[in-house]
């Protein structure tokens, strides 16, 4: 008799029943890790780069340009600067550095371009020697425009990478990021020819991934701006500019942070009608 | 120019076989974390209990009282957890021994050290629960993984025979998929090994506490049997123990 009672004390298989708390942390850990493992990181903080073609008017005085490549050179002093940066940048795009950095950096290090420059030039020189053809093509309508578009870009390239080469110490990422942004910049408005139906007041922002050697990896529109042949010829445009070899010059690190994902704003602000 | 392959796209576009891997890699993980979770709670519960009920038994309480406080928990619905129940058994059994007087002390004694044993040995058989899935899932999950990868990696090459030109973008995306096979096997491994020897570790310590606690309590026992029975001897005549 005591021995079977006895057995039915502990023998009862009581169990705690921890059930609810742990069921739910498995569910919520899954779920936050799919959660964190599909969301798209890389797009939280593109840098977002504008396009907005100038109006003709300023497009001219993009000769101006081409003055200041020689300049450099004979060590241009703090007045200098300030023409320099209006070529380039149109109407104030949104993001912020670009047109300073141009000439900023130049001041100190003139010394020892002498010795770099020559060895930068030729990479810049076959750049320029492809890069006309191909753009002469697809805008027919301003030849001349787009010469001088050609020109300019050829002058950027010459300028970012004599930059590079003299101010290494010098400039700084910020900088630098914002000349090759709008190195981008420009040869993106080159290549794009703007549909009929494009007005005033229009955006897509584009999603552009490149990878180290500067070509164009993908090309996605983020937000329409609710003119499907707006966002084709936003879209055409970076695809026909296909790649710009001049990030090569980049340093890694600022490749990395700043164009192998970043988004490109196309807005239609110089448009009379 | 397309975007990135995303995880999704890589899980559905999979080949039967590794999705059923990777779906029995992801339940393997869900359980095996349900589990780590429940276990820490629970372990957390007996040990807290664990330092109340040795407060309480060595504060000097009246032992007949602790049993009676007990008894009126577990009629609350109160899960007897851990010491106490090693207590309640030795207890239990050893106060209806006394009751036989033809019982001896010495062997009163050993009849309420065999109750806590065995009460013991429930003790550790509800700790050590689901370990042994946890320790299962750490060994076997980074193999199932493993083949899901081997067979996805053998589908893309096996693609690959029929075409001409063999590129990498070819036999790429497969690759990517198979390895996610692996990726989640180990994702499911590695928190079940190092749980499973945290938790096989903090068994010890509490079978050690176990051991310990029965050893002193059938001490004290001993000497209440031996005051009892020389009580009786005294009296010459049957009483009742306590």
């Amino acid at each position: 008799m005591t021995t079977v009672s006895a057995s039915s004390i502990y023998a009862k298989p009581v169990v705690p029943r921890i059930v609810v708390r742990p069921a739910l942390a498995s569910v919520v850990l899954h779920a936050t890790l799919l959660i964190a493992l599909t969301a798209n990181w890389a797009t939280s903080t593109p840098k977002t780069i504008t396009a907005k073609p100038a109006p003709m008017v300023i497009n001219a005085r993009l000769v101006d340009a081409s003055e200041f490549r020689p300049k450099p050179k004979p060590k241009p002093v703090a007045p200098k600067p300030k023409p320099v940066p209006k070529p380039q940048p149109k109407p104030e795009p949104k993001s912020e550095p670009k047109p300073a950095p141009v000439a900023k950096p130049k001041p100190v290090p003139p010394k020892p371009t002498p010795t770099a420059k020559p060895k930068q030039t030729p990479v810049a020189q076959p750049k320029e020697a492809p890069r006309p053809e191909p753009r002469v093509e697809p805008q027919k309508p301003s030849k001349s425009s787009a010469d001088l578009a050609a020109l300019a870009r050829a002058e950027l390239a010459t300028v970012v990478a004599e930059e590079q080469s003299a101010a290494e110490a010098v400039a700084t990422s910020a900088e630098m990021t914002a000349s090759y942004a709008a190195l981008i910049r420009q040869t993106v408005i080159n290549y794009w020819s703007r549909p009929p139906s494009a007005r005033n007041g229009m955006e897509a922002l584009l999603s552009i991934q490149l990878i180290p050697t500067g070509e164009v990896v993908s090309v996605t529109v983020v937000r329409s701006s609710g003119n499907t042949a707006f966002d084709r010829s936003a879209m055409n445009a970076v695809e026909k500019a296909g790649s710009f070899p001049e990030l090569q010059n980049l340093p890694s690190r600022e490749f990395e942070s700043t164009f192998r994902r970043f988004s490109l704003l196309f807005r239609p602000e110089d448009l009379r009608y | 120019m397309e975007e990135q392959l995303s995880l999704i796209d890589l899980v559905l576009h999979a080949s039967f076989t590794v999705q059923l891997v990777m779906a029995l890699l992801f339940v393997a993980s869900m359980l095996s974390w349900y589990m780590i979770v429940q276990r820490f709670i629970y372990f957390r519960n007996a040990h807290d209990e664990m330092y109340q009920f040795e407060e309480r038994f060595w504060s000097g309480v009246d032992l007949a009282q602790l049993y009676r406080e007990g008894s009126e928990h577990t009629a609350e619905g109160h899960v007897m957890l851990g010491m106490e129940s090693i207590f309640r058994a030795g207890f239990k059994e050893f106060s209806r021994l006394a009751q036989q007087s033809d019982m001896d002390s010495e062997a009163l004694v050993e009849g309420s050290r065999r109750a806590m044993r065995v009460a013991m040995m429930r003790e550790e058989e509800r700790l050590e629960r689901h370990l042994a899935f946890l320790a299962s899932v750490g060994s076997t999950s980074p193999y199932v993984g493993l083949f899901g990868t081997v067979w996805g990696i053998m589908h893309s090459f096996r693609g690959l025979a029929n075409a001409t030109q063999a590129t990498l973008a070819t036999v790429a995306p497969g690759i990517s998929e198979a390895l996610v096979a692996t990726a989640m096997g180990l994702f499911a491994a590695i928190p079940a090994v190092l749980a499973y020897n945290r938790l096989a570790s903090r068994v010890e310590v509490f079978s050690n506490r176990y051991d310990t606690f029965v050893d002193e309590f059938s001490g004290i026992l001993s000497r209440q049997a031996y005051a009892l029975r020389s009580r009786e001897k005294k009296a010459g005549a049957v009483a009742g123990g306590r």
